[in-house]
């Protein structure tokens, strides 16, 4: 009888299809998720996080690896003040990031029946958004390549060459991030003055920033002695096209400009230093375009890697990135001079200072909001920054230098070596005599593990979209110069048109000092087309080789110099090896696979 | 007790033999050569151009860099077989990427390896005098497309001389330079030098970002 039940039973169970066809419990059903907008909002926040960056997003080791900055931190990642750019530097090729936003696309047109037509039109901008920042990304680092705006689906059949897609133009890719964003710019309707997802402005920003990139590298590419390009057009793009970019990136940052939502970050208190630094710290600041927003549980540690050494909590870390000398100097002084630093006077001695500052006075505000310096105020703390003692050896004629341990003491009873260093061959301490204040936090717990920092990081605001507008109208007609003046006064405190004749130096001089550790100089230099003649790899040279800057106290007793400070110039032991960069650097190399899986790609030159 | 020595003999063996099992031999093999123009080895920066190997018929394909030594030589360690070798440029020479060298490596192989630079420094003399050292040479055009950019004349306390590694350097921009015909160039001596130099002349052509290098020279100061 039992047996005879059971058997029921089971003939009863098998006949049930439902029983097989169960919703599974672990994991998520595409109707489930191109279903529902918070579903969506999730997949976006996670494609938003995986927006490319080589130097950007508090990236402090990339960061120290162009001229504005040497590394200073521990010892075993000293490679990169011991860096040659390999051929593959700067490499980027993330299709599978394209196909899960191209998957969505298409998920979102073929599942998303309960959506409203307004929801899908905001979502479809936002995602073709992230995907033209994701080609422009791939086009600035390698060049033309293949423009894949669909699912590739293999059918079978052992022929793989309808997925071997060939690279694109170098403009054509250009063109079409410019023709995606003119498409999507005004299908944003739910994220109007946001600062952290996608809106018109932001898509009107990269659009600046792009066409801008593109406008460049036609012009100066073929000003090279020798054109950087492939017969295919690959890589390089024509110079009748140059005018054509310009203007476009000029309309765009105008738009933007004329956009009062957006304004110059500018209160009316405080210093012009304290208020270029909170700029990066104040979330409410209308400066800001887009950011990368950070909150408690998604935190980094730019504050924790960089923060100055006597100020650091963590037991480990602090005083990672040592901005260089050549980057303070580029800083202008406020009465227009240039700003090289006033450390020897013409018959080559030491010019002393009664206090450590007054060397940088007067110069660009920005330089204190970007830079501490020696004598500079650090969480309302001054700092302490001293290499060392300037003894006066009178039978030789000169100073001798005297350095000791962090926070030493001298026969004098007075400070031999600040606690701030800088000190040569150290880690965790600068071996510039500069530490970098941009984007490190004011409040001492975000420099600790684990809770870090949640300060964001800023991918467009409008400083740099007056400098792109003043590049494109300079080079369309030799305008521009209001743009960079208003941004010189708003931001650095110089008076008004403080520029009179714009150059092509000054336009590049102002992206260094304005855009600095923002993850724009590599990608400046490049396609201005003169990372070769600035990273030389000449040991003698000064671009090529980060120096710092030494202060010593005088010791001479008797002189009127007695008891102030001088300045040495150091080319500090750590760094290795000068900027060197070649030619087969202006387009990274392909990697070997992908060359070897799709045939139709064409390699890059010099690779 | 027995059989707690017995296994931990076995577990012991068992490491030796397995041992054999993820070692690879090393390649054995030596490709040396060097890199010629008109039967001279060309001169280049130390670390800066390479050659690329191939070898097809392995699952795993992928390009050996080879660099090429100052002096113009090249050694690789490598497995016997067919390779094919590639001049790349980015080198001071023409880029000649369809235009492949086979080579069969067997035991230690020799092969100079031809190349088209640019432009090259030859007839070379040095001379001291008062204002340093002065090089008189003649540039020559060996490939007819390229475009002259410079001509330098290092000077160097170490026989690695080049435009990254120099004590003193002097430049001759293309629009004093005329192919075929004599240049003169004087470098003053630094400071830092009083045995001995090394001097070098490199010529630049737009098309690369190397030089085409002369061998150093030993000059006694004194």
């Amino acid at each position: 009888m039992p047996v005879a039940m059971l058997t029921a039973g089971l003939l009863a169970g098998c006949n049930e299809d439902e029983w097989l066809e169960r919703t599974p419990k672990d994991r998520l059903t595409d109707e489930q998720v191109w279903n529902d907008p918070n579903m969506i909002l999730g997949v976006l926040a996670n494609y938003y996080d995986r927006l490319p960056q080589l130097a950007g997003v508090f990236n402090t080791g990339a960061s120290a690896e162009f001229d504005d900055a040497m590394w200073s931190g521990h010892t075993d990642q000293n490679s990169h003040n011991d860096l040659a750019y390999g051929d593959s530097y700067g490499r980027y090729w993330d299709y599978d990031f394209l196909r899960d936003i191209n998957l969505s696309l298409e998920n979102i047109a073929q599942h998303g029946g309960n959506l409203t037509d307004e929801q899908k039109k905001q979502f479809n901008a936002e995602l073709r958004f992230i995907r033209a920042y994701v080609y422009f990304e791939l086009v600035k680092r390698m060049g033309g390549v293949p423009l894949v705006t669909t699912q590739l689906i293999y059918e079978g059949g052992g022929d793989p060459t309808p997925l071997q897609v060939p690279r694109a133009k170098e403009s054509d890719v250009y063109d079409f991030i410019y023709d995606e964003l003119e498409a999507i710019k005004d299908n944003f309707n739910a994220t109007e003055g946001s600062r952290t997802r996608a809106n018109k402005y932001a898509a009107l920003a990269l659009q600046s920033r792009a066409m801008l990139y593109a406008g460049s590298i036609a012009k100066y590419n073929a000003l090279m002695g020798a054109p950087i390009a492939t017969p295919g057009g690959e890589v390089g793009i024509p110079d009748s096209k140059a005018n054509d970019y310009y203007q476009k990136s000029l309309t765009a940052s105008q738009a933007i400009i004329a956009n009062t939502e957006y304004e110059l970050y500018n209160p009316s208190s405080g210093s012009k230093g304290d208020d270029y630094y909170k700029l990066f710290m104040d979330k409410s600041a209308k400066e800001i375009i887009f950011a990368k927003d950070f909150a408690t549980g998604k935190v980094h540690s730019f504050t924790y890697d960089n923060v100055v050494k006597s100020f650091r909590v963590d037991i480990e870390g602090s005083s990672m990135l040592a901005p260089s000398l050549s980057l303070v100097e580029s800083f202008d002084y406020l009465d227009g001079s240039s700003g090289a630093l006033k450390d020897k006077d013409t018959a080559g001695n030491y010019v002393a200072y009664e206090k450590p500052e007054e060397i940088f006075a007067g110069k660009d505000a920005r330089l204190y909001g970007t830079v501490v310096y020696a004598g500079s105020l650090f969480r309302g703390e001054p700092v302490d920054i001293q290499a060392g003692v300037a003894v006066w050896n009178e039978a030789e004629g000169k100073y001798s230098l005297h350095t000791g341990e962090l926070g030493s003491t001298y026969d004098d009873g007075k400070p031999l070596t600040g606690f701030d260093g800088p000190k040569n061959d150290y880690q965790y301490v600068s071996n510039t005599g500069f530490y970098i204040r941009k984007f490190v936090s004011e409040n001492p717990q975000d420099g600790v593990r684990p809770s870090l920092a949640s300060n964001w990081w800023p991918w467009f605001r409008l400083g740099e979209v007056y400098l792109n507008a003043a590049e494109a109208a300079f080079e369309l007609n030799g305008g521009g110069a209001n743009y960079v003046n208003e941004l010189r006064e708003k931001h650095g405190g110089f008076p008004a048109n403080s520029i009179a004749n714009l150059t092509v130096d000054v336009i590049r001089n102002e992206r260094r000092v304005e855009l600095a550790f923002e993850d724009h100089r590599y990608f400046d230099l490049k396609r201005w087309r003169i990372a070769d003649q600035v990273w030389n790899g000449q040991e003698a040279d000064p671009t090529a080789v980060v120096h710092g800057l030494y202060p010593y106290r005088v010791i001479r007793a008797g002189h009127a110099d007695d008891g102030k400070y001088i300045f040495d110039r150091v080319r500090p032991n750590r760094f290795r090896r000068a900027r060197y960069f070649r030619m087969a650097n202006y387009y990274s190399s392909i990697a070997t696979a992908v060359l070897t899986n799709n045939p139709k790609i064409v390699k890059n030159p010099f690779h | 007790m027995k059989k707690r020595i017995f296994l931990a003999t076995v577990f012991v063996c068992s490491l030796c033999v397995s041992c054999e099992h993820d070692n690879f031999d090393a390649p054995d093999a030596v490709l040396s050569g060097r890199v010629i123009y008109n039967g001279n080895p060309v001169g280049v920066r130390s670390n800066g151009a390479q050659l690329e190997l191939w070898q097809d018929g392995f699952a795993l394909r992928t390009k050996i860099p080879v660099y090429i030594a100052w002096d113009g030589t090249f050694h690789a360690a490598v497995f016997e077989g067919e390779y094919k070798i590639v001049r790349l440029n980015g080198a001071p020479w023409e880029n000649q990427p369809g235009d492949t060298i086979k080579v069969t490596v067997k035991g230690n192989t020799a092969v100079d390896v031809p190349v088209t630079p640019y432009f090259v420094a030859s007839g070379v003399s040095y001379q001291k005098d008062a204002g340093g050292i002065t090089a008189t040479f003649t540039v020559q055009q060996a490939s007819a497309s390229a475009t002259l950019e410079s001509a330098t004349l290092y000077l160097s306390k170490s026989i690695i001389t080049d435009e990254q590694y120099n004590d003193a350097k002097e430049s001759v921009p293309a629009a004093s330079i005329t192919p075929g015909q004599t240049v003169t160039v004087t470098a003053a001596i630094p400071e830092s030098l009083t045995d001995y130099l090394f001097a070098r002349i490199g010529v630049k052509a737009a098309q690369s970002s190397e030089r085409c290098y002369t061998q150093p020279e030993k000059i006694q100061l004194r």
